[in-house]
């Protein structure tokens, strides 16, 4: 097989003119090279280079490539684990964006009754749009007018020096609209630094880890407590142990996998997945979809049950969705890569005390880490 | 359908295969196995199917619901035409009777094909293939199909692996015009119906044959809730040697997570429950109200919890374990659908306190073979940590669409359930209420009220704190004052627990506890695999123990 000449924007979306294409590839190429080179060894031991993560622009991929796809519960895992009952963690879950940290984010539109009419849901990485906002503004204002609302003004969404604002009126609650993922956690360079992260094998003690748990806490590469970053490295570094080359498949990105139905009732009868839609994204890579019921059918989302209970958080729905990314191996059992036999470490930084200027923090107030493996650092954190 | 305890099943989990510890020793004990399977077989003849496999004439369906046929009997075309599931329609009405999963699942109509998924189960499946070439995994396949249009109405369950011409195949089929669940097993060269959902429900086959597992007449998984205990989910991959052959089984390559089973098997459990509960109120009285109401008042099976921490690299520095909150009360039942006005948060308990505890007490796992031998033991806890018994969904199912359909007012139900609360699972308190459950037929509408009386009237008598005594205190708070009254006893009563957690004692308390109620599963016939749960040092004859509302872990008196 040849190497990919450009990686293509997630979805194969076509909101990018020829130059914004350009730099889309140039930024995820670059954050590719950037994962397989893995942080500064001086900074943090033991979690670079990622020989067995690789660049689909720049090497081949072999003839007997194999693809796997990875997927996980959109509803977030924390809040479960750490809610008394049902009910409450759909109301936590629904509360704020900040704790939708499953690559899978979404929001609530109810009628006057309270009724829910329309959740919609998105797996849109940020930077995506950072690039649109970048190379073709006009087209980032045009779609949020077409799936957010029509009273979208420019400067909602852009500051007055010209930045877009991920973080905007239309973009950051759970009942004005979700266009993009914003939760912090929720990135496409996370989600290539975790696979990439995860691709080094781990023996310790003369023990190769396999475990979802175990290995994250060895490779440092996310938070175990979330659904997603344990379950994705495990299954890339299951492919890395058969002494595979690795890579994300193009386009990078974060797909919607499914919306099971299972125990779903309309007041109808009809079939209650006939209401979910996919409104971005080409048939194979979904990263934008709505749960609505068309107004002629004489019902709401509200009227619809999930096991006899009706559908009053978007969440509810959560349950039932997977998101998934796709990873290729290639190569097998010919990697002459060897593992680590620690784990990873973040070594303490030297910090003189002219090192805390104005720089050295971000604009909202937060301390940002000289050390530039460390601060640039697209992994996860809890 | 899972993990049930079928009779060949059972001589296939408990003989242990003796191996020398090499991979040769692997393969020849699967072949172990599958000679066991078909001794198995004949054990399974021997009670009851009537004679030796071999005179099970191909070809047939045979008829045995354990409990109330003595031995196999063929089904005759009129009962055939009775059964309307899609493995009778697809299969046995068709004069196809396959012998192997991959038979079943070929035959299936190609528009289902899109609809299986899947699944991976095993007890032992955490357990590091090299470090115990000897253990016998028993790895099974749960695969479900939606064979007509919709929703999932075939589930099947068979060893993963193997010659899967003598492994157990076992179905449990759908039937919309019934609205019931058929159990199948294939036995030697054709197939037994064991029954049907309302055979769980009936005395004389009740617990028995499947339905020591389908307790209730429904799917079943036990390990229903994050992480999915011993399933392959998204939270754990289930362990195989690298030359492991089950690697090259189409089956296996299509394996998914737990997490999409548990959203099926409790649509499923929901589906059986509507239909049984609008059969038997159709005409307003209820003939049997006893059989409804045992799903309030005891514990007719249980699902099992956990916290979904690998435990074995849980160190005394690493974060508090968050106690699965099914340990501490039905949250189910009195937080979701009885709606009590709480801030209860699940109670953490400091690693260095459960670590402390697995040494304290001695925790491993360990299977015994046949003659009493150890045959495996391995120090420290499951795979994930704090494994408990908890409230099941398919009693707590049963209670939600009764007060659905005004069978049981909420009210009522939150009178008996925060009888001793601190005991989601096997209160004496609440079981000893199950005599006044009318076991006559009974208009649904005087139900509850007929209960709530006979109750009232027997605490006069009786002392304050006797169950009766409870009931009735708890019958007199105002009906718009009970979900925060009860909601603060729940608040309460959590906050002293989180608390005691934290402590040395508290905790070990706790440790007791859930050992406690861990015994009490294993002796419930849902109790398969030695390896589900850990064991300890506390001795044998150790009380059952009981959770006070004050937190405290007591001798049951």
């Amino acid at each position: 097989m040849t190497k990919l000449d450009a990686y293509g924007p997630p979805g194969n979306l076509d909101d990018f003119d020829e130059f914004g294409r350009k730099a889309w590839n140039a930024f995820i190429s670059n954050t590719v090279d950037a994962a397989v080179k893995g942080p500064d060894p001086h900074e943090v031991l033991h979690d670079s280079p990622r020989p067995q993560f690789y660049n689909l622009t720049s090497t081949d991929t072999a003839g007997d490539a194999t693809r796997a796809a990875i997927s996980w519960t959109a509803f977030p895992r924390i809040i479960k684990i750490t809610s008394s009952s049902d009910v409450q963690r759909w109301e936590r879950a629904d509360a704020s964006r900040d704790v939708q940290d499953e690559y899978c984010e979404w929001s609530v539109v109810r009628d006057n009754t309270n009724k829910i009419t329309q959740v919609t849901f998105t797996c849109e990485g940020p930077e995506y749009w950072e690039v649109l906002a970048e190379t073709n503004p006009q087209k980032v204002i045009e779609l949020y007018r077409h799936h957010i609302s029509p009273d979208v003004r420019p400067e909602d969404l852009f500051s007055p020096t010209g930045r877009y604002q991920p973080r905007n009126k239309w973009n950051d609650s759970t009942s004005h609209g979700a266009m993009h993922l914003v939760q912090r956690n929720n990135t496409l360079g996370a989600e290539i630094e975790l696979a990439a992260a995860a691709t080094i094998r781990r023996v310790i003690n003369g023990t190769e880890l396999t475990t979802e748990q175990e290995l994250i806490a060895c490779g440092k590469y996310g938070a175990p407590e979330r659904n997603s970053d344990p379950h994705i490295g495990a299954g890339v570094n299951a492919l890395a142990r058969q002494r595979a080359d690795i890579t994300l498949a193009d386009p990078v990105g974060l797909y919607f996998d499914d919306l099971s139905t299972d125990g779903w009732e309309t007041p109808d009868g009809s079939d209650p997945k006939s209401y979910w839609t996919y409104l971005r994204g080409d048939t194979e890579h979904r990263v934008r979809a709505a749960y609505r019921v068309p107004p002629e059918k004489g019902f709401s989302v509200g009227d619809i049950t999930i096991a006899g209970r009706p559908i009053q958080f978007g969440s509810q729905i959560a349950d039932f969705i997977t998101i998934k990314l796709t990873g290729i191996a290639c190569r097998l059992g010919r990697s002459t890569a060897e593992p680590q036999t620690s784990c990873v470490e973040f070594l303490p930084a030297d910090m003189p005390e002219e090192a805390f200027t104005a720089e050295a923090f971000s604009a909202y107030g937060n301390f940002l880490d000289p050390r530039p493996a460390v601060s640039s650092r697209s992994s996860r954190v809890a | 359908m899972y993990n049930e305890r079928s009779q060949v099943r059972r001589a296939t989990t408990w003989r242990q295969p003796t191996v020398d510890g090499t991979l040769e020793g692997d393969r020849r004990a699967v072949e172990k196995v599958v000679l066991e399977a078909a001794e198995a077989e004949h054990d399974l003849v021997d009670e009851g199917c009537g004679t030796d496999p071999s005179t099970l004439r191909a070809g047939q369906l045979y008829r045995r619901v354990s409990g109330r046929d003595d031995r196999a009997q063929p089904v005759s075309e009129e009962e055939l035409a009775g059964l309307s599931d899609p493995m009778a329609a697809e299969f046995f009405r068709e004069n196809r009777f396959p012998v192997t999963v991959q038979e079943l699942l070929s035959g299936l109509p190609e528009a289902a094909a899109a609809s299986r998924r899947v699944y991976l189960v095993s007890e032992a499946g955490q357990i590091a293939p090299d470090t115990s070439p000897g253990l016998h995994r028993d790895m099974r396949f749960a695969i479900t199909v939606a064979v007509r249009a919709g929703q999932v109405d075939l589930l099947i369950s068979t060893q993963a692996g193997g010659d899967q011409v003598t492994a157990f195949l076992q179905v449990a089929a759908w039937d919309p015009d019934a609205k019931v669940f058929n159990f199948y097993m294939r036995i030697g060269p054709t197939w037994v119906w064991a029954g049907n959902s309302w055979d769980a429900l009936e005395p004389d086959s009740r617990g028995k044959g499947c339905f020591d597992s389908h307790v209730n007449g429904s799917a079943v998984m036990k390990e229903l809730r994050i992480p999915w205990l011993n399933w392959q989910s998204e939270r754990a991959t289930v362990r195989l040697a690298d030359n492991d052959p089950l690697r090259r089984d189409p089956l296996y390559q299509q394996v998914t997570g737990a997490q999409k089973l548990e959203l099926t098997v409790r649509s499923l459990v929901t589906r059986w429950t509507a239909a049984r509960l609008a059969e038997v109120t159709a005409n307003g009285v209820v003939e049997h109200p006893d059989r409804l109401f045992r799903h309030l008042f005891t514990t007719t099976t249980v699902n099992l919890a956990g916290t979904d921490r690998q435990s074995s690299i849980v160190t005394p520095e690493s974060t508090d374990l968050v106690l699965p909150m099914g340990f501490w009360l039905n949250q189910d039942v009195l937080l979701d659908d009885l709606g009590l006005v709480t801030q209860a948060a699940p109670p953490t308990a400091p690693a260095a306190r459960y670590c402390a505890s697995l040494a304290r007490f001695g925790f491993r796992l360990e299977e015994r073979a046949e003659d009493g031998s150890i045959a495996f033991r391995r120090p420290g806890d499951t795979f994930f940590a704090f494994v408990v018994p908890e409230a099941a969904h398919e009693d707590n199912e049963v209670v939600r669409q009764m007060l659905r359909h005004g069978l049981l007012s909420a009210k009522f139900a939150a009178c008996v359930l925060m009888v001793d609360f601190p005991n989601p699972v096997f209160s004496l308190p609440r079981a000893h209420l199950m005599r006044y459950a009318p076991t006559a037929a009974t208009k649904l509408s005087a139900l509850c009220d007929q209960m709530a009386l006979a109750i009232t009237d027997a605490a006069r008598t009786l002392p304050a704190d006797s169950p009766e005594g409870l009931f009735a205190a708890h019958w007199q708070v105002p009906d718009d004052a009970w979900q925060a009254v009860f909601g603060q006893r729940v608040d309460a009563y959590v906050r002293k627990a989180a608390a005691r957690a934290r402590t040395e004692d508290g905790f070990d308390d706790y440790v007791r506890l859930a050992e406690s109620r861990r015994r009490q599963f294993r002796a419930m016939k849902l109790n398969e695999f030695q390896l589900t749960l850990p064991v300890t040092d506390i001795p044998a004859d150790a009380p059952p123990l009981a959770m006070r509302e004050d937190a405290t872990a007591v001798p049951l008196p």
